[in-house]
């Protein structure tokens, strides 16, 4: 293979990895660009995700659908049952402490992750679980590029969820409303939006779209366990600080940068230096850019 | 409820028969006490039932022919809980009860802080199941090993692509852990020496992670005929699936860590095809071992991985004894260093540090997504 070629499967590979931790940093982002909270628990809703995404994928293929209908099923079925959890979510562990100060929140998030990835642990046990339908892992050469389908697959869901997104926040009724709660969640208030349900759908679209990235990675990757949360949250909450906390196009763009880096050093320089590429280059940017790639400063916030 | 309050009156029992027990350690001399250390609750629990009756079964054999020196055996079974304290607590216990010869540990962080107490009170100790290194190098007198070793499982995978894939082109890989990086590293080393070749890329995986593509596909430019993993099967099926979506054709290789039925699972059974992993032969298939897996089987269901060496380790160990006409555990370690003792695993003897000399590995493969022995000279 000539060199030129494994840099972009390098760069392939990493977009692969990047799409997801977008999807995963839109997620935090948004929740943040609302009620600057950081949602630790996001990871484990990823997770949750991922293990709803696989148990309704089994269920329906046992049932004696066809792959190409059961999987996609199994992806809206997951959206729909992790959107619930992030809405309990929000209403058990955040909403009583909307007025609790900042610190409160952020300790309740960290509770709520511990809880989620326990009970995981106890209803599921700790071994790995497989995706029931063995994806393929063939794929097409392009150049000296070798592509598998579900690489495929997965780019393009992640580019048809963040533009459906972006349309969603710009052009709708529901969406302006989203954006005047960010900006003044009181005034926003007193002219009649609805705060709480913005919010609380908040919630619900943040955790859909880690939920679809949890079904994507598991059939990517083929196995999911009850840890998963934790490395992918980090990641993901890395990448939402990379392109700007707050910001939706930011989280994009952090995820996907986030994810040629990560390739790049660990196929370049080894591995081991994978995480410490890519932390250093989050601190250098924070250096050069406090507000991240794409983040419009704002004083008052963390 | 009277399940629980049996295994309440059971436990009482069994305290106040420690009890009992200690008491009378000055007593010992009517029997010759052995025991059995391993992890008897908790999730490897299974693993110490499995040697627990290994060494069930080695002991009645021998009280059937009359004991040893003249006396009745009497096997002692201790919990370490898998906890390297608790080892070391039921090791100095083990003591303080007349043990003279120890069947254990399950796990090597185990048997490596218990083995002080062991080296310190001269009780002999043979593993049935501690692969580590450093559980003989240390080259405690009375310490030894019956199974097998990580470096000699390097050595056996070095061996086999040598002697079966003359001239290719091999890649390493290992995941940073003790164990993984050990066992990497020792078939790097025999490879090397044995082929005069170098290899031709060696890379590291991080355990956490899922995404191996940037390190695989820096692989697949070296062009490897075989990849050699140091690691576990979660990373090992994940890596011979990713390496398969990159269109790598490699053979793929590794050691007892990924002989487990996930790791086809994981890799999904057609990428797994193929794949060769070095572990113990399939005991049941023995044919030295065919009356004692019969005997193990009728009394107490199904053989696990170590039963057998744990039956043998007590076999071993009374052997000693029997031989040095004392159970003194210097003299009994020194009659076990100069025997050759006649296993169910076929001649066994032991080398200086206390390891068997003949390598126990054998190379399976995933065949039809099922785990299979190759036959020897394969």
């Amino acid at each position: 293979m000539i060199p030129g070629g494994q840099f972009f499967q390098q760069i392939v590979n990493g977009l692969t990895v990047g799409a997801v931790y977008a999807l995963i940093a839109l997620g935090y982002t948004m929740v943040y660009g609302i009620i600057e909270l950081i949602n630790f628990a996001h990871g484990e809703i990823y997770m949750i995700g991922a293990y709803v995404g696989t148990i309704a994928a089994a269920l329906l293929l046992g049932a004696g659908l066809p792959a190409t209908a059961a999987i996609p099923l199994a992806i809206v079925a997951a959206a729909a049952i992790t959107g619930l959890y992030g809405l309990s979510a929000e209403r058990i562990a955040y909403r009583p402490l909307r007025k609790a100060g900042r610190l409160a929140p952020l300790i309740s998030a960290l509770g709520l992750s511990i809880f989620l990835q326990q009970y995981v642990l106890l209803a599921q046990g700790a071994r790995d679980k497989v995706f029931p339908e063995e994806i393929t892992s063939s794929g097409f050469t392009l150049g000296p590029v070798r592509v598998a389908f579900v690489q495929v697959l997965i780019l393009a869901v992640a580019a048809l969820l963040m533009v459906a997104l972006q349309a969603f926040v710009r052009r709708t009724r529901m969406g302006r409303a989203m954006r005047c709660a960010a900006q003044d969640p009181v005034m926003a208030s007193l002219v009649g939006v609805p705060v709480d349900r913005v919010i609380a759908l908040t919630f619900i679209i943040g955790s859909a779209l880690a939920a679809v990235a949890g079904v994507l990675v598991v059939m990517y990757y083929g196995k999911v366990n009850y840890l998963a949360g934790y490395t992918a949250g980090l990641k993901a909450f890395t990448a939402a600080v990379l392109g700007g906390i707050g910001n939706i196009p930011g989280a994009m763009v952090g995820g996907l940068f986030l994810g040629v880096v990560e390739s790049l050093a660990a196929g370049y320089i080894g591995g081991e230096y994978k995480d410490v590429v890519a932390f250093v280059m989050l601190v250098v940017v924070l250096i050069v850019r406090p507000q991240g790639l794409l983040g419009v400063r704002v004083p008052d916030k963390i | 409820m009277p399940f629980g309050s049996l295994v309440g009156r059971a436990s009482v029992a069994a305290f106040l028969g420690l009890a009992v027990l200690g008491g009378c350690a000055g007593d010992q001399g009517k029997t010759i006490r052995v025991a059995c250390a391993g992890p008897m609750t908790g999730e490897q629990a299974k693993q110490g039932k499995d040697m627990e009756n290994g060494a069930i079964l080695a002991v009645d054999e021998w009280n059937a022919k009359g004991g040893v020196l003249g006396k009745k055996i009497e096997l002692l079974v201790y919990d370490d809980a898998q906890d390297p304290k608790q080892a070391n607590a039921v090791a100095n216990k083990m003591f303080t009860q007349g043990v003279v010869a120890v069947d254990g540990h399950y796990n090597s962080s185990c048997t490596i802080p218990a083995s002080e107490v062991y080296n310190q009170r001269h009780m002999v100790c043979l593993t049935p199941a501690s692969t580590n290194p450093q559980v003989t190098d240390r080259g405690y007198p009375t310490i030894f090993r019956v199974c097998g070793r990580d470096d000699q499982q390097g050595k056996a995978g070095a061996e086999y692509v040598v002697k079966h894939m003359p001239g290719a082109r091999v890649a390493v890989l290992d995941d940073k852990t003790t164990y993984g990086q050990g066992l990497a590293q020792e078939f790097l080393k025999h490879y090397e020496s044995l082929s005069g070749q170098k290899v031709v890329f060696t890379g590291v995986i991080v355990k956490d992670d899922q995404d191996f593509t940037p390190t695989l596909t820096t692989m697949k430019s070296y062009n490897p005929d075989i990849v050699y993993f140091g690691g576990l099967y979660p990373q090992g099926g994940l890596i011979m699936k990713q390496m398969r979506q990159l269109g790598l054709k490699a053979a793929f290789m590794s050691g007892d860590g990924t002989y487990d039925p996930e790791f086809i699972r994981i890799a999904g059974a057609e990428n797994a095809e193929g794949a060769y992993l070095t572990f113990i032969p399939d005991q049941e298939k023995i044919p030295a071992a065919q009356r004692v897996v019969a005997a193990y089987k009728k009394r107490f269901g199904e053989l696990g991985p170590y039963s057998l060496y744990s039956y043998e380790a007590i076999n071993i160990a009374l052997q000693g004894m029997a031989k040095a006409g004392t159970t003194d555990g210097l003299k009994v370690a020194q009659a076990i260093h100069a025997m050759t003792f006649d296993t169910v695993f076929g001649p066994m003897r032991f080398d200086q540090k206390g390891d068997v000399l003949v390598s126990p590995y054998v190379m399976w493969q995933v065949r039809g997504g099922k785990l299979v022995q190759l036959p020897p000279d394969s």
